[in-house]
């Protein structure tokens, strides 16, 4: 019992160490300098949305990046993107001022990274406290997890996939979110309820909602014209 | 022999003003639908989706001509068995009415046979009525607004279905709300085949229709087992071709009531046009 007690102690006493020994800045840093190594991109992406109460089939769509924040989403259909995390960047993301902390090392899907709490300062950032996975190895962000003021937690986890032999952008993104309880007026419809749908309503609407985006067919630092993102767009 | 006294019918009941108030009413009421929804449709779609924007970026545009038809079809189909009884409701009483019943029965056809053709007749308006309805608000709708994705917003589920997956739901809800008009129709025609006055077979008619919608509306556990009885309840389920899986169960279960619905009433209207003394 006593060797045991020491054993963990010993650990935990590792892990502090070596979670002083890092600066978490420094990290966050290295990832915004890996980020800001792609200027723009086009993307095609394959969206599926899986939320209780909405059926919709997978959509395709094309979406174009500039840095720091542009975005543009090009669709032949209609097609829902998560409000949250959308136009997610490392460069807007750290942008704001904050602190950070190491927290943990934690092996996530086989690939070990340092676990950092960001807190923004200031009233400016909807989000209260952040949570990154970072795979230093690569210095990219292979999960977050945001407390927002507005809109609950939203978990983003990533997959990513070498383009071009040199850049690292996401194959696929799995977006987990709070979806608020839904009303959906129907008055302009017309719609009497029917028998089934006077009973669903009764039930508890799932609050969590999960979208999927798989990315394929990147463009990379192509030089996409500002003129593109002064289009509609989606936000 | 029948197709020879549907032709008869037909020409007799377009012959009446009164055939032409449903389809002037719905040439009328559709446009008027359509230009409203050009200009506030947007507002209207964002209002009935104001909950889902608050999580989702809307890509795209979902105000088509494929949403505005199923409004307006929505909205129509509690409405149009009105127009439907005012032709349905004058077939028998309004021969009764001109005092012409005893010179058609004395033509070489049975009784069976008038009550018939006038019946199909009655299907035919019908059936005319409801392709008016989906030229209208579908082709119109179309030309207008172009296609898209439909979306289908219930009180707890938003459905939205791909282009390439509407156009047969509608054929099949056109097809599903004529067999419900169809038994307003034979309703009307059962009213028709008791009295003498084509206006008691219009108002009958549509008192139960009100009445029906009503007791099918309100949430009380009275009206709760009543509710699988009345014929209003199904006809609204055109809806489920609109449903993701379709519930096909249910589908089955409100054809199959609608259409022994629609033999019930013809065949008492039978029975009361073949016992009944002709007086006029």
């Amino acid at each position: 019992m006593k060797n045991l007690f020491l054993v963990l102690l010993i650990l935990i006493g590792i892990n502090a160490a070596y979670s002083q020994s890092k600066n978490p800045d420094e990290i966050l840093k290295r990832v915004t300098e890996t980020f800001e190594m792609i200027k723009d991109y086009e993307v095609d992406v394959l969206i599926n949305v899986n939320v209780k109460f909405l059926k919709m089939p997978d959509r395709k769509a094309k979406i174009f990046y500039k840095q720091p924040d542009k975005i543009f989403v090009e669709s032949e259909g209609f097609a829902l993107l998560p409000k949250q995390g959308l136009n997610f960047s490392p460069l807007t993301f750290l942008q704001t001022a904050h602190t950070a902390l190491i927290d943990r090392v934690e092996e996530l899907n086989r690939i070990n990274t340092t676990v950092i709490k960001v807190i923004p300062i200031g009233n400016k950032s909807d989000i209260i406290l952040s949570t990154l996975w970072i795979d230093e190895s690569r210095n990219l962000i292979m999960k977050i997890e945001s407390s927002t003021k507005p809109d609950g937690s939203i978990v983003i986890e990533f997959q990513y996939s070498k383009i071009d032999d040199n850049f690292y952008l996401p194959s696929t993104i799995v977006f987990t979110f709070d979806v608020d309880k839904v009303y959906f007026p129907t008055g302009i419809t017309g719609e009497m309820n029917s028998e089934s749908e006077k009973k669903d309503k009764k039930n508890d609407i799932a609050k969590q909602g999960k979208v999927t985006i798989t990315y394929s067919n990147y463009k990379v630092n192509q030089g996409l014209s500002d003129e593109l993102f002064k289009k509609e767009s989606p936000n | 022999m029948i197709l020879t006294l549907i032709r008869i019918e037909l020409l007799k009941i377009f012959r009446k003003w009164r055939t032409y108030i449903g389809f002037i009413a719905i040439g009328i009421l559709v446009p008027v639908i359509h230009t409203a929804m050009y200009y506030e449709g947007q507002e209207s779609l964002d209002f009935m989706t104001r909950n889902l924007q608050q999580s989702f970026v809307f890509v795209g545009n979902l105000l088509n001509g494929y949403f505005i038809s199923y409004i307006i079809l929505n909205a129509l189909t509690i409405h149009i068995p009105f127009l439907i009884t005012l032709v349905a409701g004058d077939l028998l009483a309004g021969e009764a009415t001109a005092g012409t019943y005893r010179i058609l029965l004395t033509r070489p056809v049975s009784r069976f046979q008038v009550v018939s053709s006038k019946f199909l007749t009655g299907i035919i308006y019908t059936n005319l009525l409801v392709l008016w309805l989906a030229v209208m608000s579908l082709g119109v709708g179309l030309l207008l607004f172009g296609i898209g994705e439909l979306i289908v917003i219930r009180s707890d589920t938003i459905i939205i279905l791909d282009k390439s997956d509407v156009i047969w739901r509608f054929m099949l809800a056109y097809g599903f709300a004529t067999l419900g008009m169809s038994v307003v129709c034979s309703l009307a025609f059962l009213f028709s085949s008791l009295v003498e006055n084509a206006i008691g077979p219009i108002i009958s008619t549509m008192a139960v229709i009100i009445v029906f919608i009503i007791i099918s509306a309100l949430d009380i556990d009275v009206f709760k087992s009543i509710q699988p009885y009345l014929f209003v309840n199904y006809i609204l389920n055109w809806r489920e071709f609109f449903n993701d899986p379709l519930d096909f169960p249910r589908i089955v279960e409100s054809v199959s009531i609608l259409l022994a619905h629609l033999v019930l009433f013809f065949g008492t209207a039978v029975y009361i046009f073949k016992k009944k003394d002709i007086l006029s």
